[in-house]
């Protein structure tokens, strides 16, 4: 058989060539992971296009004709990441999502939750900014959860996000006397105040208020609904959600994302 | 044992009707999940208060129940309700009218008058060659006809329960003109073919042409075209004779309501400025509908203003209204959304998804039905 095999390889021309290629099949065979995406691969155009709704501070917002805000800085610092120069592109809320699908932009940062009626057609980042509704108490309460609740005051904004909430804890746990304020900021003032327990609140008014009360030892023990905003793509250009996710994971990692959320909040 | 026998043979006839019975009420529409109680009326003393309700994504049957019971009880005698083309004939010629139904069912039994707005472009009728930069508002001619087509449908009908037709919305700008270049003449166009096959299918029909958006952009934005410019430019392209009236979208946004008109503001009665064109093209006796306008009351939004001063420019709206003769309805948007947008949009509504009534629908409630308002809604600010 070893003859027999010598006998035809010796019938081939230049028979140290398949010698030679036959210890490279192994190497040749082994599947090769692709080169991952450079970033102009991934953004053809060279830039990276972002939309945003200039009319929400303090994500963003016109200032003396220029774009400023959590998104705006957040868009900078991915960009920088990726390597690519970003253009803004100022929508309204109701365009949004259409801008994306009619490819006038490339990426979505507008402070927008995730929206599972649109994921067939997005790709989401994980969050970048927590926006849901807070449990607040002070420093020294033993109110950690919403069960405790049960027999103390809360406080929230009337018609609010947060009012949904409390009529849902309502039916869960045992009763408690409800304090609805015409303001969120009121109802922080209340328990500041030590005239209600806990309060419900959304997160972006907790910030702020507590930028203007530095005095105040606030507690948040929980989130009760948690709202995440986050990065929308298009779905058919995965190689941009892969690298605007990464650049945003290292950004996290790095502790600038957090450093750039303190700068407005 | 002859009577054994027959026993056994009825029984088996008996298991043999049961069987047929089910059978056939397979094939029965299923019952209405909300049961429908006694026929109301609105009662008003202000009927051109209407609302723009969100009802034709809601699952549940049961709160567009719940919606319309409260629209009623606010003294609202009208709603603008948004019937996309691509729910009812998502398969060319195939028409389904489950959702449309089950509103109508709800809307006649709470006694409310319905305008019904008509847009959003099936999937079948959208460019291919465009297939990743069109939208859902992507309508180009070669399917004017098929849009006109499913119109006339439509008020076939509903003839006699819905009469008033908005043709498309805000086409003045560039996302809700499919992210094609804004153009005046092609609504015309479209105006042209939807027109004479509604009118066909219903003679009583009122085709409204598109409200347009309150925006400033100047000729050549990619974004969109000033509201004025674009009613004149409809105006010189002959669409006076293909509209029965005009519907309007005004917003008050941080300005009073008695901000003057001036065509360098947006505010609540640049309507005025659009009645305006409409009488300098002759166009006196055709009527106005407001089917969008209100404030918002967002703490973030950079267009908002505060609860109370929401309520009151509202209110005072309303006011100023009442002298415009022209005017068939006022419509607040909106009056709830059936899932929350978690951003200011959700400072719109009047009433938020849980149901709960803010205090500016009992304050319109108040005002459409004449009532003392005496609801004590909140606690007095905490006091150090």
């Amino acid at each position: 058989m070893a003859a027999t095999t010598r006998r035809i390889i010796a019938l081939l021309p230049f028979t140290w060539v398949w010698w030679i290629l036959g210890a490279l099949l192994p190497v040749i065979a082994i599947p090769r992971t692709p080169a991952p995406p450079t970033a102009c691969d991934a953004f053809p155009r060279g830039e990276i296009r972002v939309g945003v709704d200039a009319s929400h501070a303090p994500f963003a917002a016109y200032v003396n004709d220029t774009l400023v805000g959590i998104d705006i800085d957040l868009a900078n610092a991915l960009a920088a990441q990726i390597g690519l120069p970003v253009r803004f592109v100022p929508l309204g809320y109701d365009g949004l999502y259409d801008a994306l699908y009619a490819d006038q932009i490339d990426v979505l940062i507008a402070a927008v939750p995730r929206d599972p009626a649109r994921t067939n057609r997005v790709l989401y980042t994980p969050s970048y900014f927590e926006a849901g509704i807070a449990l607040v108490t002070s420093r020294s309460s033993t109110v950690s959860q919403m069960s405790d609740v049960s027999g103390r005051r809360l406080a929230y904004e009337f018609g609010s996000s947060a009012h949904s909430e409390v009529d849902i804890w309502a039916r869960r746990i045992l009763p408690f006397t409800r304090m609805p304020y015409q303001y969120a900021a009121y109802a922080l003032d209340a328990v500041r105040l030590g005239q209600a327990d806990a309060a419900l609140v959304d997160t972006i008014t907790l910030h702020q208020y507590l930028d203007a009360h530095p005095e105040w030892d606030a507690h948040t023990p929980r989130i009760i609904l948690s709202i995440p905003y986050v990065i929308a793509l298009r779905i058919d250009r995965p190689s941009q959600a892969v690298m605007v996710t990464a650049a945003l994971e290292e950004l996290r990692s790095s502790g600038a994302l957090d450093t750039l959320i303190a700068r407005w909040l | 044992m002859r009577i054994q026998s027959r026993a056994v043979n009825l029984i088996q006839w008996a298991a043999r009707l049961g069987l047929l019975i089910m059978i056939l009420s397979s094939f029965l529409p299923p019952p209405p999940r909300a049961i429908l109680g006694e026929t109301h009326t609105v009662e008003t003393m202000r009927p051109q208060v209407c609302v723009h309700t969100r009802l034709i994504d809601e699952v549940d049957e049961w709160k567009i129940a719940q919606s319309l019971q409260y629209v009623r009880e606010m003294g609202a005698a009208t709603i603008v309700e948004f019937f996309p083309w691509a729910y009812v004939e998502s398969s060319r010629d195939q028409y389904n009218w489950a959702s449309v139904d089950r509103i109508v069912r709800h809307t006649e039994n709470q006694g409310l008058r319905v305008i019904a707005r008509l847009g959003i472009v099936p999937e079948w009728a959208r460019p291919i060659d465009q297939e990743h930069t069109s939208t859902q508002n992507t309508l180009t001619p070669e399917f004017y006809a098929d849009f006109a087509e499913f119109a006339a449908e439509f008020a076939s009908r509903y003839a006699g329960i819905i009469d008033e037709f908005i043709i498309w919305n805000e086409p003045n700008l560039a996302f809700e003109w499919g992210f094609q270049a804004v153009d005046p003449l092609r609504y015309v166009e479209l105006l042209q073919t939807v027109y004479p096959a509604v009118k066909r299918a219903n003679p009583n029909a009122v085709v409204m042409a598109a409200p347009l958006a309150p925006t400033l952009e100047p000729r050549g934005s990619p974004n969109g075209l000033n509201d004025l410019l674009y009613l004149e430019a409809l105006y010189e392209n002959g669409a006076a004779d293909y509209f029965d009236a005009l519907a309007i979208h005004t917003y008050g946004f941080t300005r009073p309501a008695d901000d003057p008109p001036s065509a360098e503001t947006l505010n609540f009665r640049r309507a005025e400025l659009l009645r305006a064109i409409m009488i300098r093209y002759g166009d006196t006796d055709t009527p106005a509908y407001i089917t969008e306008t209100g404030w918002n009351d967002s703490p973030r939004w950079a267009n908002a203003v505060s609860p109370p001063q929401r309520i009151a420019e509202t209110i005072r709206g309303y006011e100023i209204a009442e002298s415009w003769d022209w005017l068939e309805s006022m419509c607040v948007w909106v009056f709830r959304f059936p899932a929350p947008t978690f951003n200011y949009p959700d400072y719109f509504t009047l009433v938020n998804v849980d149901f709960q009534r803010k205090p500016i629908y009992y304050a319109l409630r108040s005002y459409a039905r004449g009532l003392a308002q005496s609801e004590t809604l909140w606690l007095p600010p905490p006091v150090e």
